[in-house]
This record gives C-alpha cells, structure tokens and sequence, in this order.
C-alpha cells in the first residue's frame, strides 16, 4: 500500500471538530465559489456585449452591417486563436478541464490537475464563451468551483475525505449559483461527483450550495436562467408523448456525444497544429452565424422563443438543432474550453419543440402547448448528456416552481436515461473517463484498483532457480522457502515454469525443467489490481510471477495476499467513505 | 484721465449684467403646463426662496433638434427631458458632461449612488423624476371580468372594442412580446433580434382592425371618456388629471407598465457650471423630488424621496398609490433601455412602418 493513500484515517481529531471544520470551510467555498461564478458569467456577458456577439447589442449596431458582419466572423476566430495560445503554450496540460477531471480526482482519490492549468482552463472558458463559441457555461464552472475547494485541502484540515467533499462543495456551489437552483446544486454533486450519499458529504454540500444561492439569489438578485408559464397538463395521453419523446432525445444525445468525441479525434488526425484547431471551428460559427445567429454563443434568446408558440417554424427548428448540434460537437472536439451542458439544454430544447410541432400540425393528438414538451426535450437531452436524471428534474421543479411539468419531464427523463444509459453509457464525462482507460461503470472500487498496480506490490522474497539444477536441491529448502512455488528462470532471465517445492521427486538429480509446470498466470506492469483480483478467480498459488510486458523478461512477484489485502483495504475505505456522518 | 475713467465706467456696466446674471439668474427649460406648473410650486420657488437666485423658467417640446436650435440663442442652462433624447443629444456634444459627485447630494448616511434608482446617473444626465406608459381602460366597457393583466390587452374575444395606441413602435412591441409569455427582464433581449420582432408584430397583427391611433398625448384619455375606445395606452400622470380633475371613468392597469425617466441635463454652453450644479443638488434633493410627487404622479428617481411623498396637497389624494414605481406596481414593470432605445429607433420606426403599410 504505497503512496496513492490521500485521506487519513477516520479517528483524526473528533466528531465536533471534523463538523465545524467541514461545515465552515463550505461555507467559505459557497461564499467564494459563487462570487467567482457570479464574475465568470458577468465577464462572458461583459465580452459578449463588448464584441457584438448579444443580440442586444448587435441590433444597436444595424445601420452598419459590415461591422455586424465583421464581428460575426472574426470574433469567434480570434477568440479560437486565443483560446488556443492561452491552452497549447501556457497550460502545463495543454487541454481544457472539465467535470471528466473533477469526477476523476474524487472517484480515484487522486489529486487534481494543477492549480495554473485550472485557471487557464477558466479564463479559456471566458474566452471561448465571451467570444462567442458555441460550448456551455456549466462545465467550467463545475471545474471552477471544484478547483476552489480542492485548494483548502492544501490546509491538512485533517477530516477524512476532505478533498472530494470540498471538490463536491465548489461544484454544488457553482450549479446552485449558475442556475439558482440550490437543490439542484446538492443532488448534482452526489449524482455526478460523488456518486454516493453520506451524511458526512450531504451536509457540507448542502451549506455551499445554499450559501450560492442566498449570494446569487438575495445579495445580487441575479435572475433565472428561464421562466416559464405552465397552466399544467390537460391530458392523460401526453404523459405516453412525454415518454417517446424521452426516448428519441435520448438518440439525439447519442448522437450528440458521439459526434463531440468523433470531432476531437478527426481533429488529431488534421494537419493542423493544437494552437489552430479552435480557430477553425470560431470560423465555422461565424459563417454559419450571418445565416443562423441564434448559434452564437450559449443562446438565451433562442432558448426562450423555444417556449413561445410560432416563434420558428419547423424546418428553422429542425435546422437550429442540427446546426448547434454539429457547431457544439466542432467547437468541444477542436480545443475551444466550453462545457455540453447549455448545449445539450439548448438542443434539447429545440428538439422538445420540433417533436411539439410535429404532433400538432398531424393535429392527431391534444396537447397542452409547447412548454410541456419543450422542457421535457430540454431535460431528457440533458439528463442522458451529464448524465444526472434527478439533478435534471429538480432543475425544472426550481426554476418553473411546476409540479405538472417537474412530473413531465420525469418521465422523459427517466426514458431517455434508460435508453441512454444502455446503449451509450452513463454520461459523456463517464464515457471521457473510459477513453482514458478508466471505468467507472463497474463501481468505485472497481475503478479505484484499475488505477492502481500490481508492480506497487512486488515482494523480494521469493525463490528462483535456473532449469539445469537438480530438483533434489531445490525441494531441500522446502521449510526455508516463504512460498511452494519456485520460479524457474533461464539464462536470460526468461520464466520458463513453476517449480512447485511439495512435490518431491523419485530422482533428486533429475533438474527442475523435467519436473517443472508452466506458467498458469503471469502478471506484467501494465497488469492493475482489478485485473489481478479477476485473474484470480481459479488461480490456485500463493504468488504470482511478474514479467516486463515487452522483453519477458522476470521482474518479481506479487503474493495472492498482497492482492487480496488490498483490495478488501480499498473497499472498506469506501464503505467508511459512503457510510461516514462526520 | 477722462478717457481712463470713461473707460472704466464703461468696462463696469459691460460686466455687471454679466455678474448679476450669473449670481441672480438661471434659466431652466422645461415641458410647460401642469408638469411645469408643478416643478415652480417644489423646486423653483423653493430654490429661489433659498439662494435668491432667480429661475428663468423656458418651454420647449422636448426633442434633440430644438436643443440644437434653441439653446444657444436663448442662453439655456439646464434642461428637462427624456433620457433617450438627452442620450442622443449628448452624443451630439450639445450637453455638458455631469459628474455625479457634482450634482447630487448623500441622504444621511445613504450614498447617492445606493439612493438614486439603477442607472441614474449618465454621462450628461441625472435622473429625476420616473414616468410610465401604461394602458387605462373605460370602467363602463366591462362591467363584469375587468382587465388586470398586458395580455388582455391583446384579448379581442374577452375584452372586445377599440384600442388607442400611439402611433410609434414604442412601447407596443414590448408589450406584444410580453403578452406573448416572455419574461419582463428578457423583453430587450428577444427584441434585438429578428425573431422576437416578428413574433412582436405577428402579435399586433391580431390587433390591427381594432387599433385607433394617437398623436397627441392628450387625447388616449378622451378617447376613452368618449366612448371611441375601450382600452388606450397612455402616460400615467393624462391618465390621472383625467380621473382626478375630469371624472373620467378610467382605470389604470400597471401590469406591464414601461417606465421611463426623466432627467434633467445641463447645456454645455452654459455659462457658470458652478450655479448649474448648485441648481441640480438642490431639484434632487429628497424634498424636491417628494414634493413634485405629491403635486403630479412622477415617481421621485430616489428610494428616500419614495417615503416621503404623501396627500396631494388638492385633492387630498394618498399620491403614492399613483405613482408608477410605488413598491405595489413595479413587481411587473420594464424600464425602459434608454440607450437601446436611443440607438434602435431607426430600425423599429422602419420595421412598424413597413408593418403599417402591410396591412
């Protein structure tokens, strides 16, 4: 058990302590993070209105539609450029962060990235958002808020599992801030960061996202990212339209997700330097935003004409989801800093309309307007995207403060989840996370030993014997042996058996090789305890050889109950982790 | 010595109309009539009663082009208007720039800037006082279900009849867009862009056999006395003196109400900045702004002036129950983006006159 042991153990000062601690350090990280939410998004808007990307600004300027024009296509490049300097020269990871990092630092108790690459990674995100490019506000500010609290585990603070429920604490704040939605902000960061619910993370989450609300919602009066008005459903049958339209939003986030990762690889295969790439896709906004300019940026105004009967037609709609669909999907995968969450909410959106539309022009079925369906389009996307089915629907339960349409968009919330889930994946940051080789899917324990190997565990004290010694010599140290199993290597340090001390021979001259067994397992140093603890099943021995993957050649050993010991550690450590109170 | 002595007699009677000019005098130019009439009784008077300093009082229509062609000649010094218009004219360089330390005073322990309403002071202007454009309809029309709400407005099958409208694309696009659900903080927003402004029309379309239009702004309340119209849309304080002094049986609807301010401005040719300002501290102060309150329905552009407004001093009349940014009606009031105003209207006034053509 080296090295990888970041919390310390549960007896660390009392329960009081650990309460007041942890209560008072969210309260600092409520208070911080959504100050610096509430100054991230003043600057996007600051941006967006300075360099003519809002349309209340742009409108101001229509007497001169060169200088619209202008603006259109070189702002979005030029903050590419800038967003592409700012992360390939600058940021030691040279690639934006998001909530894929957080949700990797907390699931794997490992440290996060960097504090220099996060606040390039924000200021990136301001950029890539003030200058119009079509990615989300929400990532970078989860990454944002987690990133401040992960900075007052450098205090030693010494409350087991501080880092993640501090991570947790900055993201609930951010979401609470961002949407006005404290409730939301909690379950956000259970649902997607934690993906666990103990008193001793409930708590503190709760404090900094009810602080991101009393400092967004009482100190500034910021307003609400939507409002909406809802009389209620007036018929049973919708609630089966609610239902299919969560199954094909769930293919409209498939789609989506899948295309986000396809661009970053076709990205990697073009001939174009990191530096360049988000320009590219700036370019691609602008163009397509002198046709299309509600794809500019995170696009309020077309998220609020979704709701409003006659506002597009259908083909606009259709159009409008593909193109911020396909523009999102460029932006993400070329490098700009930007999150899939305003995105995913916007196509969702849209899509919800479109489908509203299409069943109302057939005129087969009563409805009970737009609003019904586009919300449910909005929160069935998004669900399947970020892959949080309840923080979703308490989004809508606090920003309509509507029980009938909450209801609604449950159920096409939990279709396209069902949906989603089994065909794709949990959500795209999970998805990100298997890409880089870890999985969260068969649970926390799983994934933490899948980061960890077996090389960490080698022993020294093992036998070995070369192929020509007589089998005589070799079973004459049985009782000095820690292990029954002797490694027979040959000159080039090459396994060539197992030499097993128990069986003694009729002829002590005869050499190991005549009496040796081949190697039933073998691990290598790319070899993780997750894979160990599945090969282990059958395996009968006590130690396992370990072998360089490329030469073959012999490198040491690791004991079955190394392993085991391990593994059941790593497990306690979580059960402790999700049953802890404070 | 005669030519010395002759010199100097004459230099004295060039320089004493100037001295006792700017020691005893100021003109200020404004709207006439009982707006007029109403700031003599709380702030002139006052003001002259106080420094001796006598008000020269001038009556213009409002507008940027009688500012360009008026002040100078006249010797304007300070001037009330519409924030959109002293926007422009300051764009024009024809006002003076204000420093807000300059022409406004703390109440107690309340800085000005935390006391005035949001964004009182520009770069030339300071808010003074807050009108409003709301819709007023004729008691005798409805007798049963009243309107309460901008988008009964737009209700031709509930509330049938007339609609007297001015005849510009102010105000009337917000409130089509309002009636179409959006949010009053999102108005502007949508609005900027090509699809709220068809939404808006799309919406004034269902309207437009039942509109009458307006000019004068005189004349929506007389529509409504005479039976002309059902429904109008108005500045609050017509709407009022209709009620208070004609009789007439109007009732005034603030959901939606669009509130505007007024300002007071400073021509930049005037000749002593030092009496301006002096003149701007003293019109903004609490007092003042209470005391035009309680004579005509402007809301004072200060929190602390609010409180302090009570009967009018006439009709007895509780004065705040009429004012438009009374805690009671501001829950769904718009104010008005004067700078969006100011650089839109172009686009707007081209887009409602092709609608007008349209139909």
């Amino acid at each position: 058990m080296k090295g990888h042991e970041q919390t310390l153990p549960p007896t660390a000062g009392s329960a009081v302590y650990r309460i007041c601690t942890m209560t008072s350090c969210a309260l600092v990280i409520g208070l911080s993070v959504s100050l610096a939410a509430i100054a991230f998004v003043e600057a996007v808007a600051w941006l967006n209105n300075a360099l003519l990307i809002s349309p209340r600004m742009r409108v101001q300027f229509d007497g001169s539609p060169w200088l619209i024009t202008a603006a259109t296509i070189l702002v979005p490049m030029t903050g590419g450029l800038l967003v592409g300097l700012l992360l390939t020269k600058l940021s030691p990871e040279r690639r934006p962060l998001g909530p894929a990092d957080v949700l990797q630092s907390v699931q794997l108790a490992a440290p996060p990235p960097g504090v220099k690459a996060g606040l390039l990674s924000s200021v990136a995100a301001v950029v890539s958002l003030g200058f119009g490019a079509s990615v989300g506000q929400y990532g970078p500010l989860v990454y944002l808020g987690a990133m401040m609290g992960g900075l007052l585990d450098r205090l030693k603070l010494r409350v087991p599992n501080f880092a993640a429920i501090a991570m947790s604490c900055g993201v609930a704040a951010a979401i609470s801030t961002a949407f006005n939605a404290p409730i939301a902000g909690m379950v956000f960061a259970h649902e997607v960061i934690l993906r666990h619910y103990s008193i001793q993370a409930f708590a503190p989450t709760t404090v900094a996202a009810a602080t991101g609300y009393v400092v967004a919602n009482v100190v500034f009066e910021r307003e609400a990212l939507f409002l909406v008005q809802f009389s209620g459903v007036q018929h049973g049958h919708e609630f089966v339209l609610f239902g299919i339209l969560g199954l094909l939003a769930a293919g409209v986030a498939i789609a989506f997700m899948r295309l986000t990762l396809r661009c970053a690889d076709i990205a990697k295969r073009l001939p174009v330097s990191p530096a360049l790439r988000p320009a590219c896709a700036g370019f691609a906004v602008g163009v397509t935003a002198l046709w299309l300019p509600d794809v500019l940026g995170v696009g309020q105004e077309a998220l609020r004409f979704a709701t409003i009967e006659g506002a597009f037609q259908t083909w606009e709609l259709a159009l409008l989801v593909i193109a911020k669909l396909a523009l999102t999907a460029l932006c993400i995968g070329f490098g700009f800093a930007g999150g899939v969450f305003s995105p995913a909410l916007l196509i969702g959106i849209l899509f919800g309309a479109l489908c509203w539309m299409l069943v109302d022009t057939t005129g087969i079925m009563a409805t009970s307007g737009i609003v019904a369906y586009a919300i449910c389009g909005m929160m069935a996307v998004t669900s399947a995207v970020i892959g949080a089915p309840l923080t979703t629907i308490l989004i809508v339960f606090e920003l309509t403060r509507n029980y009938d349409l909450t209801i609604a968009a449950m159920v096409a919330v939990v279709f396209s989840n069902l949906v989603s889930y089994r065909v794709y994946g949990r959500s795209m940051f999970d998805v990100q996370l298997a890409r880089k080789g870890i999985d969260l899917s068969q649970g926390r324990d799983r994934a933490r030993l899948s980061t960890r190997f077996v090389s960490d565990l080698l022993i020294k004290d093992f036998a070995r014997c070369a192929p020509d010694e007589p089998s005589g010599t070799v079973t004459g140290h049985e009782g000095s042996l820690p292990f029954n199993e002797v490694f027979v290597l040959d000159r080039n340090a090459q396994l060539v058996g197992v030499f097993d001390v128990r069986k003694r021979a009729d002829d002590p001259a005869a050499p190991v090789s005549s009496r040796m067994e081949p190697v039933a397992l073998v691990f290598d140093e790319s070899t993780t305890l997750a894979d160990a603890m599945r090969q282990l099943e059958g395996f009968v021995g006590d130690v396992v050889p370990v072998v360089d993957a490329q030469s073959k050649r012999f490198v040491g050993a690791v004991s079955e109950t190394d392993i085991i010991k391990t593994y059941l550690q790593a497990t306690r450590d979580l059960r402790r982790e999700e049953n802890a109170t404070a | 010595m005669q030519p010395l002595r002759m010199f100097i007699a004459a230099l004295l009677v060039c320089l004493l109309p100037l001295g006792s000019r700017a020691q005893e005098a100021i003109t200020v130019v404004s709207w006439g009539g009982v707006y007029e009439d109403a700031q003599r009784r709380a702030i002139h008077d006052p003001f002259t009663r106080a420094t001796g300093i006598e008000v020269k009082p001038v009556t213009y229509g409002g507008g940027v082009d009688a500012l360009a062609a008026r002040a100078a000649k006249e010797g304007w010094d300070v001037i009330d208007m519409i924030e959109d218009q002293a926007i422009s004219a300051c764009d024009a360089g024809l006002l003076a720039r204000l420093d807000a330390d300059e022409v406004a005073t703390d109440h107690e322990r309340v800085a000005a800037a935390d006391d005035f309403l949001p964004r009182a002071f520009r770069a030339c202007s300071v808010a003074q006082n807050v009108y409003s454009t709301v819709f007023a309809f004729d008691d005798r029309a409805f007798l049963g279900e009243k309107p309460t709400k901008i988008s009964d407005f737009f209700d031709l099958e509930r509330f049938p009849g007339k609609r007297a409208l001015q005849r510009t694309p102010d105000v009337i696009l917000e409130w089509a867009l309002m009636a179409e659900g959006v949010p009053i903080r999102q108005v502007y927003d949508l609005l900027s862009t090509d699809r709220g402004l068809r939404l808006a029309f799309r919406k004034l379309e269902t309207l437009r056999n039942s509109i009458i239009w307006w000019q004068d702004v005189g004349t929506p309340a007389e529509m409504l006395s005479d039976g002309r119209a059902v429904m109008a849309s108005g500045y609050n304080g017509r709407f009022f003196s209709a009620q208070q002094k004609g009789g007439a049986p109007v009732t005034i609807v603030w959901d939606g109400q669009v509130i505007g301010y007024e300002v007071w401005a400073v021509f930049r040719g005037t000749r002593d900045r030092e009496l301006t300002n002096r003149f701007l501290r003293f019109a903004t102060a609490p007092e003042q702004m209470a005391a035009l309150a309680e004579l005509i329905p402007y809301g004072p552009a200060r929190r602390s002036a609010l409180s302090r407004v009570g009967l009018n001093l006439e009709s007895g009349v509780p004065m705040r129950d009429h004012l438009p940014n009374a805690p009671q009606h501001v829950e769904r009031a718009l104010y008005g983006d004067s700078l969006w105003y100011a650089r839109t209207k172009e686009l707007r006034t081209k887009r409602f006159e092709a609608w007008l053509k349209g139909g």
